[in-house]
């Protein structure tokens, strides 16, 4: 058994969710024959045919619209978005009918939409976006976001198996990352949605993240204590809906001090709600600000200065949290 | 022309007071009623409200120094651009109101004033030199510091509130001087290591603890179980202990209330007299009407402002109960009748002031008493309502005492007890006996001014007051 990327671990779970239940399969753009953007399903067609591995037009409106009648249906589809970004073609599909369909009809909508997400690839406008917060504001819709292999794959099997639309936000910059490479187990296993985990334990403030901003926390975290002789709590989310409060308030009320830090934009984001939430239930507990680094309120830039200065990332964090420190 | 800043007199026994800290700094432009300085007695903190608006041009004394009240502390130079800047109306703490009532009192008040421009931080800090050090540089006009609210954390409030710790003790170094958790904890380390290194010290029993007995019912020991926040100025410092005993200082308010007892005692030849008064009537209607009384007007009615209203109509009787004996053998008589009344509270005894007490109606008495004793409790009495009192009502009676004896609060000529209305078989008319309402009237005089006669004078025309009312009594 070797260590796998981030990638490979999503490629694995698909196939082994694939081969474990019938009911489970895959469409997208390009997913089939040309193995998909980012080779997720290289390989797929081959093995699963073309029933199950669906290559679909350019029309995010109707793979997401597909995908749900398909789940009315008792299969359990994977709708690849080649960019998280085209998500916001199948708006429609997901705000109104996935996410409504229990509520209306009484019948689950077992799918997942999956997609890479994040910037950093100077991918521009329209292939770098943050999408969550759109689908976090929305009842109805899990939202998940791996920040590392082991996670990658437990999540996607886990979300797989949720009898919920669940969107499954990859980050390409984590795909091919060298250091994210892990050993993953042989046997079967998932990683519990709604549940977050404690990454690097501290007692001077915590880091509340997800994604990608998870490993520039982490060694945000690391500089900190080498020069400040700041023990950082670094909590990664993993899933934002359903969100784990009980750790996120535990760190919290054993920190005293929050930085929240995301890679999508500012206002109206995963921090503002993770800060009202603090506010109202710890209020008594907090020694400083709620603190959020993340991107400004602008489109993101194409320029990759631009983008540099756009993006979060560990030197802003340690500028923050020694705010946070000394406040 | 500079116009001195004096040292205000908080509270009639009051002889000194101390700088806590200056709010403002030399140089500063000042609203008339905005507060200069914090000020530290025996009996209360207080912010001092500015006389004049302009520059304070001139600290005379510095923070922690103590000089006798009436001293000048500071001078303002009026005519400076500050009086020809425009005042905008919320720049001027309630301008409309009389000066020293806008200004609360208290050792909290710090923290109930939000509009009150604080106090900067390290006033005082754990004694470890750094309190003297700070006021030192206190001054200097590039502390921008302490123009700033004292800054807590909100878990440094609440740490402080469960530990019974007042902040102002304790010196932040959060940004800006501000208070939070690492500056707590450390303090609660202080103290603990403190309080294991004291132990073994020999116990001593100070000499001053025999001289000064708790006085009669005048002052009710402060509460020492207080599990909030207990203010500086109320608080015991345990100095050492043993199995059998423990040693504490006692707090300012504590020594003062000491002070001005024992001194009372010594100025004044008390002498004391008693009537029995029959309350039934009142205690009839209050049982009939008290409860309607509070939800109609929104504040309790009881005995004590049918015994206030007495006590005028006996001063207007006897002018010479409200008057005062001069350290040069004079008799000062008052004319206006402004009633003190005690108020036991969490920190201690106060005795605000009712002015002009003869002017109201029985129901405007009971809301002017409410309003002090409210004030009181929430540690809001302003430098007004400590001064001026002409005579004291006192009312143990709520702790079920029937006969209590005062000690004059000093420099009044008599101080008032109601004890407990409690019923008793009386003898009344036609020699039948009947269950009564009855209560004893203590007064407690200042034989140098008052004789017998005059006293039971007084109290016989108190006690017709009282006995007057009939079954329906109209208190508007």
């Amino acid at each position: 058994m070797s260590a796998v990327t981030y990638l490979e671990a999503i490629s694995q779970a698909i196939r082994e969710e694939m081969r474990r239940d019938e009911a489970v399969f895959l469409l997208g753009e390009d997913v089939g024959t040309y193995g998909g953007a980012f080779k997720v399903s290289a390989g797929f067609l081959e093995e699963f045919g073309p029933e199950r591995v669906i290559d679909t037009p350019m029309a995010e409106g109707a793979i997401i619209g597909s995908a749900v009648g398909a789940a009315l249906m008792g299969m359990r589809p994977i709708a690849e978005m080649q960019f998280i970004d085209f998500i916001t073609c199948g708006f429609d599909q997901i705000i109104n009918m996935a996410s409504k369909m229990y509520w209306r009809v009484g019948m689950p909508v077992p799918m997942v939409i999956r997609g890479p997400s994040g910037g950093g690839t100077k991918g521009g406008p329209f292939h770098s976006v943050s999408p969550e917060a759109w689908f976090f504001h929305t009842p109805g819709i899990k939202v998940v976001v791996p920040a590392t292999a082991y996670d990658a794959k437990g999540l996607l099997k886990a979300a797989v198996r949720d009898n919920n639309p669940v969107l499954y936000l990859e980050h390409k910059l984590l795909y091919r990352m060298p250091e994210l490479r892990e050993e993953l187990p042989g046997e079967d296993y998932t990683v519990p949605l709604g549940k977050a985990i404690v990454r690097r334990e501290g007692q001077d403030m915590t880091i509340l993240t997800y994604g990608a901003m998870v490993h520039q926390s982490l060694k945000a975290a690391q500089i900190l204590e080498e020069e400040d002789d700041l023990a950082v709590e670094v909590v990664d989310l993993r899933s934002l809906t359903p969100l784990d409060r009980e750790t996120i308030l535990e760190s919290v009320k054993h920190t005293n001090k929050v930085l929240i830090v995301h890679e999508d934009t500012l206002t109206g984001g995963i921090g503002a709600e993770l800060a009202a939430i603090l506010a109202e239930d710890l209020f008594e507990y907090l020694d400083g600000p709620i603190s959020r680094v993340a991107a400004p309120d602008v489109a993101f830039p194409y320029a990759p200065p631009l983008e540099a200065a756009f993006l979060p990332n560990s030197e802003k964090i340690v500028a923050a949290a020694r705010r946070l420190a000394a406040y | 022309m500079a116009t001195p800043v004096k040292m205000p007199r908080l509270g009639e026994s009051v002889a000194e007071g101390t700088v806590g800290s200056w709010l403002k700094k030399e140089g500063d432009l000042v609203e008339k009623d905005e507060s200069l300085a914090e000020i530290i007695t025996d009996k209360i903190n207080a912010e001092l409200p500015s006389p004049v608006a302009g520059r304070l041009t001139k600290i005379l004394v510095q923070a922690d120094e103590t000089v006798p009240v009436g001293a000048d502390i500071a001078l303002i130079e009026e005519n400076v651009e500050a009086t020809a800047t425009p005042t905008p109306a919320t720049s001027a703490p309630a301008a409309s109101a009389p000066a020293p009532a806008s200004t609360p009192v208290g050792a909290a008040s710090q923290q109930s004033a939000p509009s009150a421009p604080a106090r900067p931080q390290g006033t005082t800090a754990m004694g470890n030199g750094r309190g003297a050090a700070s006021s030192s540089v206190r001054s200097a006009p590039e502390q921008q510091g302490e123009e700033e609210r004292q800054r807590i954390s909100p878990l440094a409030r609440r740490l402080a509130r469960e530990h019974g710790i007042d902040l102002n003790d304790i010196a932040g170094t959060g940004l800006g001087g501000r208070v939070r958790r690492d500056d707590i904890m450390a303090y609660l380390a202080n103290r603990q290591a403190a309080q294991v290194a004291q132990p073994a010290q020999p116990v001593q029993v100070p000499a001053a603890a025999a001289t000064a007995p708790a006085p009669v019912t005048t002052a009710q020991p402060a509460p020492t179980a207080t599990p909030s926040v207990v203010p500086r100025a109320t608080e015991f410092v345990t100095i050492a202990q043993t199995p059998d005993e423990e040693v504490v200082e006692p707090s300012r308010m504590r020594l003062a209330i000491a002070e001005h007892m024992v001194r009372s005692k010594r100025t004044s030849p008390h002498a004391t007299t008693v009537v029995e008064v029959d309350m039934t009537n009142i205690a009839k209607w209050l049982e009939k009407h008290k409860q309607e009384f509070k939800q109609r007007e929104g504040y309790s009615i009881s005995y004590v402002p049918f015994v206030m209203k007495a006590v005028c109509e006996g001063i207007r009787k006897f002018p010479l109960i409200n008057s005062t004996w001069t350290p040069d053998n004079k008799i000062i008589i008052k004319k206006r009748i402004n009633l003190g009344i005690a108020v036991a509270t969490d920190v201690g005894l106060v005795v605000p002031t009712i002015y002009d007490a003869d002017q109201y109606t029985l129901a405007g008495l009971a809301k002017q008493v409410n309003a002090v004793a409210q004030r009181a409790r929430a540690n809001k009495l302003t430098v007004q309502d400590m001064q001026n009192s002409t005579f004291v009502v006192n009312n143990p009676g709520t702790f079920g005492t029937i006969i209590s004896v005062p000690i004059i609060n000093q420099p009044h000529a008599g101080i008032l007890s109601m004890d407990a209305v409690v019923k008793r078989p009386v003898v009344i008319e036609d020699d039948a006996i009947a269950v009564r309402s009855m209560m004893y009237l203590c007064l407690s005089f200042d034989h140098r001014i008052l004789d017998g006669a005059q006293a039971g004078g007084f109290l016989q025309a108190v006690r017709n007051k009282l006995q007057s009312y009939g079954r329906e009594i109209d208190v508007y």
